[in-house]
């Protein structure tokens, strides 16, 4: 194996840990703002959930 | 061709913990800790997600300073021992992506904390960032002795943003816990500087051991320390904190005055334990303190009834 092949490996590996951590946070967030949103509005809406 | 391919199948991309070394993680757990205190003794109701937000908030700008920090500063990092290994003076992360990544955390946590909470509390954290990078990084850092003093005014307001982030208002009683660190990061930074003075003078950086001398250095240091234990008292006198708070913030001021005049009597230029030692006690003076603030106010044995004008 080449040096280019082992570094294209370990790189692929590292691009795909770096895909899951952005898919992961964007995820987060996406849920963080809906709930937020349901705090936020009126009417006590997340109240109802009591 | 083939050889801008060798040179870029070399160079190792950025992994997630390089990115994450970007945002300085134990400065970001410190900046948490206190912005956590500011929201948990503010009086007045937050659900408990919006408090989260709020503090995700926080957490995201501080580590947006971070990286925005050692993106202008990799430089200087360069030429530092402590600093060298950083993501981006390894080579490990272009400075321009750092920049990119900095500017974007910074005004998604400025967004966010004012879609989640209000705008003074949106206002005072992106105050912090523009005071930390502009202000501290890119103005005083590399021209005055008086860097971390003035510039600690960033580190400092985080219990203010937390209060403001519950309350909608500023008030004299998170200001008295944004004093406690502001008056706390001089004798925290320059026991380090005392440490790694030959780091901080081959990259030009006017710390105070290098610009006045270490001697001056151990005087003021002593200065701050005598400042900060009345001022770390304090919240048991205006109804923040009770008996508890008080016990706590009395001990640990002993004990950093202590080292601090073990510093002002330090003969061992070279190795500077007694610094060593002031820098980790001053770590636990803070945490100490705000825990103390935190479990009074989890317990229900905070005198908040003593608090009126001040909040």
């Amino acid at each position: 194996m080449s040096v280019i092949d082992a570094n294209d490996i370990r790189n692929a590996r590292e691009r795909r840990k770096r895909n899951i951590a952005l898919a992961l946070m964007l995820t987060g967030f996406v849920v963080l703002f809906y709930l937020m949103t349901m705090v936020r509005l009126g009417g006590h809406v997340v109240d109802w959930f009591d | 061709m083939a050889s801008a391919e060798t040179y870029l199948a070399d160079r190792p991309i950025a992994t997630v913990g390089d990115f994450f070394a970007l945002l300085k993680p134990r400065v970001m757990s410190l900046v948490i800790f206190t912005g956590l205190a500011g929201i948990i003794v503010a009086p007045g109701h937050i659900y408990p997600l919006t408090a989260f937000s709020a503090l995700l908030c926080i957490a995201i700008a501080a580590g947006a300073s971070g990286a925005l920090n050692m993106a202008y500063e990799s430089d200087i990092d360069a030429k530092m021992t402590r600093t060298a290994s950083r993501p981006i003076p390894a080579g490990h992360i272009a400075r321009t992506d750092a920049l990119v990544f900095g500017w974007l955390l910074a005004g998604a946590s400025v967004a966010m904390m004012a879609l989640f909470t209000n705008m003074l509390a949106a206002g005072l954290l992106a105050f912090t960032i523009f005071f930390y990078v502009g202000v501290y990084t890119l103005w005083l850092k590399r021209r005055t002795a008086q860097n971390i003093v003035i510039g600690g005014l960033s580190g400092a307001l985080p219990p203010a943003i937390g209060w403001a982030a519950v309350t909608g208002h500023l008030a004299l009683a998170p200001l008295v816990l944004v004093l406690i660190t502001f008056l706390w990061t001089p004798p925290h930074f320059w026991a380090l500087a005392l440490f790694r003075s030959d780091d901080y003078a081959r990259a030009g950086v006017p710390m105070m051991p290098v610009v006045a001398g270490k001697p001056s250095t151990r005087r003021q240091i002593m200065a701050y320390a005598l400042a900060l234990f009345p001022v770390g008292l304090a919240p048991s006198f205006i109804g923040l904190g009770g008996p508890l708070y008080l016990a706590v913030s009395a001990a640990f001021g002993v004990v950093f005055v202590g080292c601090a005049i073990l510093v002002l009597r330090e003969k061992d230029d070279a190795r500077e334990p007694a610094a060593r030692r002031l820098f980790a006690v001053s770590i636990a003076y803070l945490f100490a303190l705000f825990a103390g603030l935190i479990a009074e106010r989890m317990l229900g044995i905070a005198p908040l009834h003593l608090l009126g004008a001040w909040s």
